[in-house]
Formats: C-alpha cells, sequence, structure tokens
C-alpha cells in the first residue's frame, strides 16, 4: 500500500524547507529534481535561488542518481554547502563518497525524501509493447497506466517499481539533516538476495552462459558506467590509452572484460541502486551479476556499503578476521 | 506492372521467402522482449506494428566493429568485399532518410567508404508508414513526416489485413518486375482511400510543431550560450544517445595485436562525441575538455555543421535519444529552447 500523502504534501513541504535553507544561506544550491519531457522521467535540476525552488518536484519519476554530481568540481567543491534531494540511495552514495574521502561530511546537506522506489520506464514498456504512455495516476496499490488512446491498464507495484527498489531495505536517508514529511520505517523485509540464490543454484556452465547472452548485446556506451554513483574514477581503466589496457569493439571477450572488470571495482562499493540495469538501453541484466558480488561481500566480510562513513570499504582494507580458506 | 500493388498480410510468407533466396533480409522481430532489425529467417515472426527500435539499423551497412585488414608479419590481407545484396523490411522513414544521410557522409565526401558504399548502393529498402508515431516522435520537424518516401525503394503502408506496396525507384520498379511470382493484387481504390486516411490519422498524432531546419542560424551565433553548461550540468556524457541515433557516424579505428605475435587486426568501431577521449590528443591536451563542449559539438553537428557539409540535417526526428537518455535531456526542448530565443 502507498503513502497516504500526497505529492502536493511533498512537494510542498520540499520547496518550503528548500527555500528556508537557500534563505538562510545554510546552502549555495541544492540538487534535486524537476518535471521531465516524459511521463517516467524527471530530470536533475541545480536549484540556487528562491524563485527556482518552485520547480523541485518528488515523486516515481525520479529515477536518476543525484550524488554523482557532488563530485563534479563545476558544481561543489570543498567548503561549499550544498543540499541534496536525497533517496536512500542517494544518500548512501554521500556516505560512501565520506568513507572513500571524495567529500566532506559537514559540506552536504542532505535532505531526505520519502521513497518509495521509482518507476523503471524499461519494465512498463514490456509489460505495454508498443503502446504510447502518455501519464500515470496511483491508487491504492496501483498503477494506473494511461494510454495515448485515452485507455487505461492498471498495474502491480511489483511490475513498475524498478528491481533494486523492490528488493531495497534503506529507502529512508540515512543521516539526514532534514527529512521531508516522515521517513518510511515500514520496510517489508524482503531478502534481497532471493533472486541470486536461484541464479546460484544453477550450474556453472549455465551461469556462464547466462551471461554471455546478456553481453553480448551491450552497445559499449558506458550509460551504465557514466550512471553508477560509484564510478567516478577520472580515467576509466577502459579508457586507458598508453599503453592500452582493453579492446574496444563490440567482440564478446571485450565487452565481457569491460563488465567484469568494472564489477569487480565497484564490488563493495555498488549501493545496489540499479542505475546501471535501468539506464541500459540493451537491458542487460546488470543489477544479478552486482548483486550477486554484493551477497559475497556481505557474507565474507559482513559490510554493506554506503551505511558507515568511518568504515573503508571491504576490498580496500584487511582483517585478520577476514575468510581466507581459498589460500591453501 | 503497376507502381503499385498490394500484398494480403496472410500472403506475406511468399515475399519474405522470395527475398530471403536473392538477399540477406533485415527486419523487425522481437529479441529479448525488444523488437531490433536483424536477420530473417523463414519461419521468424515480422512485427510490423512496433513504435521504434531501441536500436538504429544503421549497423546493417555501419558494423560497429568493422575488421579492415588483418596483419601477420609483413604480410596485410584486407577483408573481401564481396556480398549479398541486403534487403531491409520495414524501415521507418525517419531510419530511411537517416542512411540517405550516412550514404552522404561515407560516399559524396573527400574519401569513399568502401565498406559502407557498395552495400548500401546494392540495397533494396522496404520502408513502411508509421500509423502510430510514438510521443517522442518529431520527424515531422525535420523535413520528414510519418509517411515519408525519401530513401524508400519500396514504401509500404499497413492498411490492416493487406500491405499496400508502392515502388518509388528504378530498383523498386525493377524488384517488382522480377518477383512477378508474389501473390500481388491490384489495390482498389477502397484500399488506397484507407491508405490516405491512415496517413492522415498518423501525421495528427505528431505533436512538436517546430522546424529543425531553423535552428541554423541561431546555432551560427550560439557558440557561447550559457545553455550549454545548464544541458551539461545534467548530462553524464555517456555514448547513449550516439550509439542509438541513426545518423551518428563517428568512428575510430585500431590496432589489436595478439599480445606476443607479430598478427592483428585492424579494426573500425563505433566513437562518441560524447566521450572524453574522442578528442584527446597524444600530447594529453584536449580541445574539448568539458561536456558542455562535447555536447554542444553533438547539436553543432547535427543542426548545422551536417547542413554545410552535405546539405542535410543530421537529425531525423526518430527520438531515440529522447525516449533512453538516462537523464531526460530532451532534443526537442534544447531545440524549442533556441528557437523561443533563450539563445
Amino acid at each position: 500500500m502507498f503513502r497516504k500523502e500526497t505529492m502536493e504534501m511533498i512537494e510542498q513541504e520540499l520547496r518550503a524547507k528548500v527555500k528556508a535553507l537557500l534563505k538562510e544561506g545554510k546552502v549555495k544550491l541544492v540538487l534535486g529534481y524537476q518535471k521531465g519531457s516524459l511521463p517516467f522521467n524527471a530530470t536533475p535540476t541545480i536549484v540556487e535561488d528562491e524563485a527556482s525552488a518552485e520547480r523541485l518536484i518528488f515523486d516515481f519519476s525520479c529515477g536518476p542518481g543525484l550524488a554523482k554530481y557532488l563530485l563534479r568540481k563545476n558544481i561543489h567543491s570543498p567548503g561549499q554547502k550544498t543540499g541534496i534531494i536525497a533517496k536512500g540511495c542517494d544518500a548512501r552514495a554521500v556516505i560512501q563518497y565520506i568513507a572513500e574521502k571524495q567529500l566532506r561530511r559537514e559540506d552536504i546537506v542532505i535532505i531526505g525524501v520519502p521513497c518509495q522506489g521509482v518507476i523503471d520506464p524499461n519494465r512498463v514498456r514490456k509489460k505495454i509493447p508498443d503502446k504510447e504512455i502518455v501519464g500515470y495516476a496511483i491508487d491504492g496499490d496501483k498503477f494506473i497506466i494511461r494510454l495515448r488512446d485515452d485507455s487505461v491498464v492498471s498495474l502491480n507495484r511489483e511490475e513498475v517499481i524498478a528491481r533494486a527498489c523492490l528488493r531495497c531495505v534503506y529507502p529512508d536517508a540515512l543521516d539526514a539533516d532534514i527529512f521531508i514529511t516522515q521517513p518510511r520505517k515500514d520496510v517489508e523485509h524482503v531478502n534481497r538476495y532471493n533472486e541470486i540464490m536461484e541464479f546460484e543454484k544453477m550450474g556453472s556452465d549455465e551461469r556462464w552462459n547466462y551471461f554471455e547472452n546478456e553481453f553480448s548485446r551491450c552497445i559499449r556506451c558506458y550509460a551504465c558506467r557514466n550512471a553508477c554513483p560509484m564510478c567516478y574514477c577520472e580515467e576509466c581503466f577502459v579508457d586507458k590509452t598508453d599503453p592500452q589496457w582493453f579492446g574496444k569493439g563490440t567482440g564478446l571477450s571485450d565487452t565481457m572484460l569491460f563488465h567484469i572488470v568494472r564489477i569487480l571495482h565497484v564490488t563493495g562499493r555498488c549501493l545496489d541502486c540499479g542505475l546501471c540495469e535501468r539506464v541500459c538501453p540493451m537491458s542487460i541484466d546488470l543489477g544479478l551479476l552486482n548483486g550477486k558480488m554484493n551477497k559475497e561481500v556481505k557474507e565474507r566480510f559482513n559490510y554493506i556499503p554506503g551505511l558507515d562513513p568511518e568504515r573503508p570499504p571491504a576490498l580496500a582494507t584487511f582483517d585478520e578476521g577476514d575468510r581466507q580458506e581459498f589460500i591453501l | 506492372m503497376s507502381k503499385i500493388l498490394k500484398l494480403e498480410k496472410s500472403k506475406l510468407d511468399g515475399l519474405i521467402q522470395f527475398l530471403n533466396k536473392r538477399y540477406e533480409l533485415f527486419g523487425p522481430k522481437e529479441i529479448n522482449g525488444q523488437i531490433e532489425f536483424a536477420r530473417i529467417n523463414p519461419g521468424d515472426e515480422l512485427r510490423l506494428d512496433f513504435l521504434n527500435t531501441v536500436k538504429s539499423p544503421k549497423d546493417i551497412f555501419f558494423a560497429q566493429t568493422q575488421p579492415i585488414l588483418h596483419y601477420k608479419d609483413n604480410s596485410v590481407k584486407e577483408p573481401a568485399l564481396k556480398h549479398k545484396p541486403v534487403a531491409i523490411f520495414a524501415l521507418h522513414p525517419c531510419d530511411a532518410q537517416a542512411m540517405k544521410v550516412l550514404d552522404k557522409v561515407f560516399t559524396q565526401g573527400k574519401y569513399l567508404d568502401p565498406y559502407w558504399d557498395g552495400r548500401y548502393r546494392d540495397s533494396l529498402i522496404f520502408s513502411i508508414g508509421c500509423n502510430t508515431p510514438a510521443t517522442t516522435c518529431f520527424c515531422n520537424c525535420t523535413g520528414l513526416g510519418p509517411f515519408s518516401k525519401a530513401g524508400a525503394d519500396i514504401f509500404l503502408t499497413d492498411i490492416g489485413d493487406s500491405l499496400i506496396l508502392e515502388a518509388c525507384s528504378e530498383k523498386g520498379i525493377y524488384f517488382f518486375k522480377i518477383a512477378e511470382d508474389v501473390a500481388w493484387k491490384e489495390p482498389d481504390d477502397d484500399d488506397l482511400k484507407k491508405a490516405e486516411q491512415i496517413k492522415e490519422a498518423a501525421q495528427l498524432l505528431l505533436s512538436e510543431k517546430f522546424q529543425a531546419q531553423d535552428i541554423k542560424s541561431i546555432l551560427e551565433k550560439s557558440w557561447d550560450n550559457p545553455v550549454w553548461d545548464e544541458i551539461s550540468n545534467r548530462c553524464l556524457s555517456c555514448g547513449l544517445c550516439s550509439y542509438l541515433c541513426p545518423t551518428c557516424h563517428c568512428f575510430d579505428i585500431q590496432d589489436e595485436k595478439l599480445p606476443g605475435t607479430e598478427q592483428g587486426v585492424r579494426i573500425r568501431i563505433w566513437d562518441s562525441c560524447m566521450f572524453s577521449l574522442f578528442t584527446r590528443e597524444a600530447s594529453g591536451h584536449n580541445p574539448r575538455p568539458s561536456i558542455a563542449a562535447r555536447f554542444r559539438q553533438r547539436v553543432m553537428h547535427k543542426f548545422n555543421y551536417l547542413i554545410d557539409d552535405f546539405g542535410v540535417l543530421g537529425c531525423v526526428g526518430c527520438g531515440r535519444c529522447v525516449q533512453r537518455c538516462p537523464v531526460n535531456v530532451d532534443i526537442r526542448e534544447i531545440l524549442k529552447g533556441f528557437l523561443n530565443g533563450k539563445g
């Protein structure tokens, strides 16, 4: 069941609080969302004055991640106070950046919003193929999808909301300085690894074949990397040219190697925000591979990224108690 | 033989079989839940009702990874360019026009691209009118329309249980002559009237009204416009828009050597002006150091430079970039902004 607060209530409070922050000089700017050009797609925006705060929204269309913009020097620099409208995953990205010494906590004002998940437009498109969607409304726990011919299709939350959001156990922004309306606190304790445990039952050949099939569709647009909050290297390994580290073609070994290395690089840092799989134009199941690695890190090192700004990433530290049964 | 024919959909198999024998046939089919252009083999289900494919079909002639030579020690071997002619069935008018744009770039400039040239020239393009353009479509703003015949050898109109086929080029007329065994029918006045009604209804579905060609003169004065910074503050600088775009054609050439040998392959691969590596020079200097500079290049190339260089608009209004941009950077909004004086 969806929360009772209307979008209007959330937006009113959001705009009022952002205006107050700007007016009191507590932040120089706020990263947020404004209405996008498509029903399921809000677009990021930077608000620097009170009047602009009127365009801020928060709803199911706010899929893009905002945290990574904090690492752009022309948007945020050390010493500047910057506000961020934060879903649970955005706040965890901020916390992870602090753990990785990319941000200072005192510079950031985390404005938590009551996230109930975001829409994955691709999931809806596959559910209602080749029909033009012009809008949606919420009715109880259903999404009422409006089509161009004025007919409607009623879909369950599970059919519309992004997979990562369905298994999310941290929807409320942790360590929020301000919270808009109330935190959810009502998260169902889903086993976020259910899907992965099913996958683990497959044989190794079967698993390899599955990912071969997935990565064979990759067109190397790097939307996954560029959207990923944890992929922030100034120069990505795949862009190294002197010497060049990786082949750039779309042969399977090159595309698989790119994804495997990228995933190894975010293992123990991945927030399971699902952006990589949501932005992928080829619907590659990146969430499954990331999820598997997250599960490994949780089981081996009892580490979940984005929760503790004091704790370094699991693979960037060593503990005598780490399991090492693989060493003979 | 008439220039306009009719084919009942129940007899479409005959045409597909005929095409399959003589051509390397591509058409829209469902792959992993998405409609894409792919090789059509006998028995494959053609999907004529798609809104738009996720990927453009440009890779049929402009492969994302194209080997251009193999080398071993001191010998070099170029791959043979021989091929069976290609036929593409049910290309949307935007994509058919996009191939004309690419043809200009690859064959009318300083250099002739041998990989594109022969394959496109020998191909047979069946365009299909878009009965239901998507809400992201704006082909009417780029000099086309959902029933534009630009770039078509044969133009199809889906009137329900039948297709109306119109030969639009010498190749199309010739095809009608050789494919005489297909169960063609003569369309009657009702069929043609129906086709006309479908076309009119489709045009009404397009809501954008601006004309993209009007933007060139504004862009010429917009090099320093702050709008580039505003967009770049959102843009992720990924290559999704370029790689889904039916007219983006920039490429890179790479030599891939097998380690420990003197043997390898030179490949031509797609590249995107949205990548910082695209313009990074050997010295490390990058003349387009920012996302703003790169985004400006992409817009300028499509709506300004290509008109100077080849007399064509580099955008066909297919809306793929609009639909899939991870952060909803919508080229239509940007163009309208320029036209409304934001520039």
